[in-house]
């Protein structure tokens, strides 16, 4: 069976400057995969490409065995592929219930998406209360817990994460996490990108560690964890 | 998703409608104003119903997709002169009035449409320019193209529309003479039937997909991307409808006129006159925009030659002392009005009721505190 989503070899960047050069990246069904690295390694761009919002130089991007590379973002969004950017970038003056109805954009199925608006108010209670507020007036963790469930309103098989934790304190952190956790459950595989990177090896499956466009290294995430180089570089101690 | 129609969302609009058809039907408040102020209101309220339908396609590409488009009177003047080429005696053309609106607004649609497809990749200042430049282009085409537009004169006369004949009857019954030149109130009705057809397109507009994705993309590009939104496509419509309103309001213009007026009356400052309207009245919002017009056109067109005429009148200003004209100060209480507004009332006058319709539906919040946030 070939994985969920295979990037292959995947050149892209910005002009002139180089970002990402030859990345490989594989994600299976139902898997949690975590890409930790530092500032400016390229992990933000690696999933730009991957949805569609940077196009490649070179390279593949196979989606349950198919090319999507150099497909137009809104018609990846269409195949699953659900993108929560960095810098949760909500609509401030939309409502909250509008930011979610906008996540079901590419859906019609009206009734289903009903029940999935009830679901993200189940699965963040805040966002139920703050419903016919403008998003702009959220708390940052608010918005960042808009900006997930906004992405989940898609119903995606893989959701892109992007830099969940940024800016936001422990606690809500730990409140997305516990989402994303739940959800994967059901089966709804996730690539994570994240800064915080014990936190998200602790969530995932297996992960990546990217330096300067390049993945570095790759294993299962409990590996990573106690790994040495992993440790002194990420992790802190 | 609600689908509130037009008379719901807005409760007084029926009430204002109604006093717009009334008005002309009551004869008296025409002449007694006319009396006074010495200006045809019904005329003066035939061309703000035209600048209304001007400022709504504006407002779907400032107002709702937020595309700063500082070229708009330019579409105005490309329906005006489609109009006049197919209607003119002095073309072969002279396709009648329903034809040439159709046409002028398909006309002017589709050169927004071949202006925008290569140039909507920019963004915020890049695009104005874009379209300011084009604005002045199309202004110095016309007037340089005189085997075409008959430059500085305009062409005309752009002949009234065929009444049909069922009409006859109904007409002579409200005491409406069956001849455009002879009674205003022709005129009168045909702007505001097009500009209450206009109005009810874009109520439904507002809350369709297509609406969502407009505001979608004014309030976050990339996130709007990620959301499965076609930005390229969804703007381009946002800038063939708006740039179709505005050749339909310039098909009306000239038509009410009886001329395409000449090509200076396409110019920066017309675009930016409509500009400020819908940013006086709040951007994105309907209601906010015809209030914008109203006043602003109102100010300019009725208001200013009545105070002329009572400076004038009181033999103030025997020796015509520049200061003395109000018009001549007409710019500069714009610019400050304009200076206040943005100061203690950015989001405009009455601004779209969108957050606040929301709040009354489902958690009811001071909506002084909302407002101040945004």
């Amino acid at each position: 069976m070939p994985p969920l989503l295979a990037v292959e070899d995947f050149y892209a960047g910005y002009g002139p400057i180089e970002v990402l050069k030859g990345i490989s990246i594989e994600v299976q069904p139902g898997e949690i995969v975590a890409l930790i690295g530092s500032n400016g390694a390229g992990k933000t761009s690696t999933l730009m490409g991957i949805s569609g919002c940077l196009r490649p130089s070179r390279g593949r991007v196979l989606w349950q065995g198919r090319e999507i590379q150099g497909l137009p973002a809104h018609e990846i969004v269409c195949r699953g592929i659900c993108h929560a950017p960095e810098g949760r970038k909500i609509f401030p003056r939309l409502t909250v219930l509008e930011n979610l109805q906008m996540g079901a954009f590419s859906r019609r199925d009206t009734k289903q998406i009903e029940r999935d608006l009830q679901r993200s108010f189940e699965l963040f209670p805040v966002l139920a209360q703050r419903r016919g507020q403008a998003g702009g007036t959220l708390s940052g963790g608010e918005q960042q817990m808009l900006a997930v469930a906004r992405a989940l309103m898609g119903r995606p098989t893989l959701l892109l994460l992007d830099e969940p934790s940024l800016g936001l304190a422990p606690l809500i952190v730990v409140k997305i996490f516990e989402v994303v956790r739940q959800l994967n459950r059901e089966g709804m595989a996730v690539l994570l990108v994240e800064q915080a990177a014990r936190m998200a090896l602790k969530l995932a499956h297996r992960g990546y560690v990217m330096e300067i466009g390049r993945i570095t290294m790759t294993d299962r995430a409990e590996a990573l964890l106690t790994d040495k180089r992993v440790q002194d570089a990420y992790l802190g101690e | 998703m609600s689908n509130t129609t037009a008379p719901k969302r807005f409760p007084m609009a029926w009430f204002y409608l109604a006093l717009l058809v009334a008005y002309p039907l009551l004869v008296y408040p025409e002449n007694a104003l006319f009396r006074l102020t010495e200006i045809s209101i019904g005329m003066q309220l035939t061309y703000i119903f035209i600048y209304a339908i001007l400022a709504l396609g504006l407002n779907v590409v400032v107002g709702y997709t937020g595309l700063l488009h500082l070229g708009i009177a330019a579409f105005f003047g490309i329906g005006a002169y489609i109009t006049g080429i197919l209607t003119v005696p002095a073309y072969p053309f002279q396709v009648g009035f329903i034809a040439a609106l159709v046409l002028s607004t398909a006309g002017a649609a589709l050169l927004g449409v071949l202006l925008g497809a290569p140039t909507l990749r920019l963004r915020g200042d890049y695009l104005a320019i874009v379209t300011l430049g084009f604005g002045e282009v199309t202004r110095f085409t016309l007037r340089n193209l005189e085997e075409i537009t008959a430059g500085t004169r305009g062409l005309n006369p752009v002949p009234p529309p065929q009444l049909p004949g069922v009409l006859a009857t109904p007409l002579s019954w409200l005491g409406i003479q069956p001849d455009w030149s002879l009674d205003y109130r022709l005129f009168y009705y045909l702007a505001l039937g097009l500009l209450v057809l206009v109005v009810v397109l874009l109520t439904n507009l507002e809350r369709s997909r297509l609406g969502r994705a407009w505001v979608a993309i004014r309030e976050d590009e990339l996130a709007a991307t990620c959301m499965g939104i076609n930005a390229a496509r969804v703007k381009l419509s946002a800038f063939a409808l708006g740039c179709g309103l505005a050749g339909m309001a310039g098909c009306l213009y000239a038509t009410t006129l009886t001329s395409t007026a000449g090509p200076d009356a396409f110019d920066f400052n017309r675009s930016i006159i409509m500009l400020c309207c819908i940013i006086l009245g709040g951007l994105g919002s309907l209601r906010g925009t015809l209030l914008g017009v109203v006043l602003l056109i109102g100010f300019d067109n009725v208001a200013a030659p009545v105070l002329d005429g009572l400076i004038q009148g009181a033999n103030i200003n025997p020796n015509g002392n520049p200061l003395l004209t109000f018009s001549n100060w007409k710019l500069l209480i714009f610019g400050v009005a304009l200076i206040v507004m943005m100061r203690f009332r950015p989001e405009g006058l009455l601004p779209s009721r969108v957050v606040e319709e929301e709040l009354v539906g489902y958690a009811p919040q001071p909506r002084g505190k909302l407002l101040r946030a945004r």
